[in-house]
């Protein structure tokens, strides 16, 4: 693996795209320092822009990293540099997913903090915390993956319209399962069946979406 | 280092409405290859597959000694290669650019990129967004030279620049021959730039490669001659003549195989002829093409 091109290639999309993570990042810990304080108004307000700020991360990541530099024309000038189709998909993968998972980890870590320091939020709620951020990360995998491989900007934006479709139906789905409602009445968190095989299909979706972007990449004939 | 920057042998690629046929392309380490060709003629295409870019169905790829796409990685690292539609990033400075290519290639060569940076009267410090498009190229150029690559692959790097902008570019990559080891493939469909550059040329229409060769050679076979035929008098089709155009008792015909005896043949035919004259590239150009398809229309 031409390791030091594909490191280059990474630390240029961090660099390009760093105003953006910084401003979503902020935006993040403003609502969860929203939801810190007293109250039922302030904890649904900071939970709603919490999410929304990752969500709103995870559509626009894509399609500034990957799909402006096709539309853009900077494909060409990246692809004359001594890389293979193949690495410059490893090294899309890694910039992007990166760039949304240092961000998104940091949220979570930010929204345990909350959750676990202070004695407004229950403590029932961080499996759910930890589910639903599952579930967007699927999205942005989705659309990042529909990105990295789709011939042209309606791949991602499909892939953004069903996911952001499906956030609200899903988190509401998932809101109304028996189990859940019960153990959100609890006072510390409980790792129920349910929860743990939901987080097991998360991850085994993640990771299946990543192989077949790099499997449908491996395919292509014509790269630019 | 083999003796061939570029060896294209049988190469084909089919698209729905175009195809690229049996491309057969050389290019001797050393020389500047000019690829001539109308708008649609298959010179990207061919210029991409090359570069690895695109893989072609049929035929074989040699680059500097390696196979191509398999081999591209290796192949990139000595090929500088720059493109009508290649952009850099609008938002980042010349400078950012200059480091960034810098730290990928340990063969940058800061010093000449600081005389370039002078020569095409660009600031270092300056967005990519505030340039002007012949700035732009000029920026490509300078990043793709700056590196001192083997074999430079130009796609129309000289369309839409003015006059005194073009003339710096084709200035620099004649300096850039100085270096014998190293070779230029530059696609155009303005002859006027490849006739002042080029060593050698090729002419590609419908993905088709016409003529391929060196240029000085090729510009002398071809001439036009002026003539006058009486009325009642019949030219043979003589051998060399791709066409004659009849105005009346005035017409022109163009050979392609020109000799001395031609004249000769005409004037023995009952014709006169009034002149033998060289022709530019361009009216080479437009009569191989457009004698080339009446060929494959017949």
């Amino acid at each position: 693996m031409n390791r030091s091109v594909v490191g280059a290639l990474v630390l240029k999309d961090w660099r390009l795209q760093r105003p953006s993570i910084l401003f979503s990042s902020a935006v993040g810990a403003l609502s969860l320092g929203m939801s810190y304080f007293k109250g039922e108004v302030p904890f649904v307000l900071g939970g709603v822009w919490f999410f929304v700020s990752i969500i709103v991360l995870g559509c626009m990541l894509p399609v500034a990293n990957v799909v402006n530099e096709r539309k853009k024309q900077n494909l060409a000038f990246v692809m004359s540099l001594p890389v293979s189709a193949m690495q410059y998909t490893t090294s899309k993968v890694i910039s992007t997913f990166g760039m949304f998972l240092i961000p998104w980890l940091a949220l979570l870590a930010a929204a345990l903090m909350v959750i676990l320091g202070g004695h407004v939020i229950p403590h029932s709620i961080i499996p759910t915390v930890f589910v639903l951020e599952g579930f967007v990360l699927m999205g942005f995998c989705l659309i990042a993956g529909a990105a990295i491989a789709g011939e042209n900007e309606a791949w991602p934006m499909t892939a953004t319209l069903v996911c952001n479709s499906s956030y609200g139906v899903g988190f509401y789905l998932f809101g109304r399962i028996p189990e859940i409602q019960h153990d959100w009445a609890s006072p510390a968190a409980i790792w129920s069946p349910i929860i743990q095989r939901l987080l097991i299909i998360e991850v085994a979706v993640v990771l299946l979406i990543i192989g077949l972007t790099f499997f449908i990449q491996s395919r292509k004939r014509d790269f630019v | 280092m083999t003796d061939l920057a570029i060896d294209l042998q049988g190469v084909g690629k089919t698209y729905r409405y175009f195809a690229l046929e049996n491309i057969r392309l050389q290019v001797p380490a050393g020389t500047i290859m000019g690829l001539i060709g109308p708008n649609g003629a298959g010179k990207s295409t061919t210029i991409r597959i090359l570069m690895g870019l695109i893989h072609q169905e049929r035929g074989e790829v040699r680059v500097l000694g390696h196979r191509m796409p398999a081999e591209q990685v290796a192949a990139k690292w000595d090929i500088g290669f720059a493109s009508e539609d290649m952009r850099l990033y609008d938002s980042l400075t010349l400078a950012w650019h200059m480091n960034f290519i810098a730290s990928i290639y340990p063969k940058w060569d800061a010093a000449y990129a600081q005389l370039l940076l002078k020569r095409f009267g660009l600031h270092a410090e300056q967005k990519i967004k505030g340039l002007s498009h012949g700035q732009r190229v000029k920026a490509v150029l300078l990043l793709i030279l700056a590196r001192r690559p083997k074999l430079l692959v130009l796609d129309e790097p000289t369309t839409g620049l003015d006059p005194v902008a073009r003339h710096e570019v084709l200035r620099e990559l004649t300096d850039v021959m100085a270096d014998e080891d190293r070779s230029i493939l530059f696609s155009s469909h303005n002859t006027q730039d490849v006739e002042q550059i080029s060593d050698r040329i090729t002419f590609i229409d419908r993905g088709r490669i016409i003529d391929s060769m060196d240029k000085e050679a090729y510009m002398d076979r071809w001439r036009r001659l002026r003539l006058e035929i009486p009325a009642g008098i019949e030219v043979p089709a003589l051998p060399g003549v791709i066409g004659i155009k009849r105005s009346g008792r005035l017409a022109v015909a163009i050979a392609n195989e020109f000799a001395p005896d031609l004249a000769n043949a005409y004037e023995t035919s009952g014709a006169r002829v009034h002149a033998v004259e060289n022709m530019t590239l361009e009216e080479i150009f437009v009569a191989n093409v457009e004698h080339s398809r009446e060929e494959v229309n017949s």
